[in-house]
């Protein structure tokens, strides 16, 4: 008889803390994997609060699942607790988008690479958008690049839902554009090349961006008079 | 046959076993409920990979630690949870083994190592190593039991996608 032997630990080690979840590390029958917390708000009432909890946490596992099975990379999902209301995942090894045009922003741009991620960042939202999903929280840290492979990793649906509004679809990108404006102006255009990849991968890329071009001039929120 | 630890100090035991010739005896000890020990007979075509039965093991204990299993036995609760699917009868006649079942998966919840030798004593077959549960999955069936689109399996592998599916149907 063989023995599996496991030394790794079910130790949660904090990572993240938002206000929405906290993020561990952890271990998930013998991979390393990330738990996602919903903590409860003490200053909602306890129906309501649990009511809420429970249908973001399935929300974004469904979102999730959902992206996947449009061909848009996230971790793969492990478990869902609906008493615990955490979600365990993969954990992808790989830094962040944010911190790849950082490391760009101070040591001087690789073009190639640059240009390898914001195609696939705009391809993959393309994805999600043909399919009817809207990601909500589209920033470069939202974003991971796996080491191994270098493919592109979504995270954090917690805001996701389905749309096939072009308005909702044109606000994603919106969020999108000013992070990346924000954060980091000194890679570049890639807004644009993100821009063209999406072209390239939407087949409705045609009202979305004209939507997009409505939304630059007003802003995120529609304004509501009339 | 190997053993995983699941959670606190609860294990999985697995063999796998190819010409089997006893599948339907098997099935009306386990539906009279007179297996002993009782043990969980999986469909090994649809298992390419141990990790989403370790995830459907996991979710099958924390259940139980709860009190709230779906189906009568835990081990039952084992192949309606790999299966992914809500449909419980579907799915033990899907992912558990029929009169005609060949290649089978057994796997008992903190077994010992004598029940795994009653086990594989019960069944009439050849044990074979568990690395080959890859090579001799049926991809085809799988794609179609879990509905799994190429575009998924792009950025996918089936092992993952499996998983993914496993954890979501509750949300669902």
């Amino acid at each position: 008889m063989q023995m599996e032997v496991d030394t790794s630990n079910d130790s949660l080690v904090l990572i993240k803390q938002g206000a929405e979840a906290r993020v561990f590390e952890s271990n998930f029958v013998g991979r390393r994997s990330i738990v996602k917390e919903r903590f409860s708000k003490k200053y909602r009432h306890p129906t309501l609060d649990s009511k809420l909890t429970l249908k973001r946490l399935n929300a974004e596992a469904r979102c999730m699942t959902k992206a996947r099975r449009l061909g848009v990379s996230t971790p793969a999902l492990y478990a869902v607790d609906p008493v615990l209301h955490t979600l365990t995942f993969e954990f992808v090894e790989g830094p962040s988008v944010k911190d790849i045009f950082l490391e760009f922003g101070l040591h001087g741009v690789a073009g190639e690479r640059l240009n390898d991620i914001a195609v696939q960042i705009g391809d993959a939202i393309g994805k999600l958008h043909d399919g009817g999903l809207v990601h909500g929280d589209l920033t470069t840290s939202n974003m991971l690049v796996r080491s191994s492979t270098n493919q592109l990793v979504l995270i954090d649906f917690g805001l996701s839902f389905t749309s096939t509004l072009p308005e909702d679809k044109a606000v994603d990108l919106y969020v999108l554009e000013r992070a990346l404006i924000s954060m980091h102006s000194s890679c570049g255009d890639v807004m644009d090349r993100i821009l063209a990849a999406y072209r390239k991968s939407s087949k409705q890329w045609c009202s979305t961006l004209n939507k997009l071009a409505q939304v630059r001039q007003r802003g995120r929120k529609r304004t509501m008079i009339g | 046959m190997k053993v995983y630890r699941i959670n606190d100090g609860n294990t999985l035991s697995l063999a796998l076993f190819d010409e089997v010739n006893n599948s339907k005896a098997l099935l009306d000890l386990m539906q009279a409920g007179t297996l002993e020990p009782e043990v969980a007979f999986l469909n090994a075509s649809l298992v390419p990979d141990v990790f989403p039965l370790l995830a459907a093991a996991h979710k099958t204990l924390v259940a139980k630690s709860r009190d709230s299993l779906t189906t009568r036995t835990l081990h039952s609760e084992l192949v309606y949870n790999y299966s992914g699917s809500k449909h419980i009868t579907e799915s033990l006649k899907r992912c558990g083994i029929s009169d005609s079942t060949t290649y089978i998966l057994a796997a008992r919840f903190n077994a010992s190592v004598d029940e795994m030798k009653a086990v594989a004593e019960l069944v009439n077959g050849k044990e074979i190593n568990l690395e080959e549960l890859e090579g001799r999955s049926n991809q085809a069936q799988i794609l179609k039991h879990y509905k799994i689109s190429a575009q998924e399996l792009g950025i996918s592998s089936l092992a993952d996608a499996i998983t993914c599916r496993i954890a979501s149907r509750d949300a669902l």
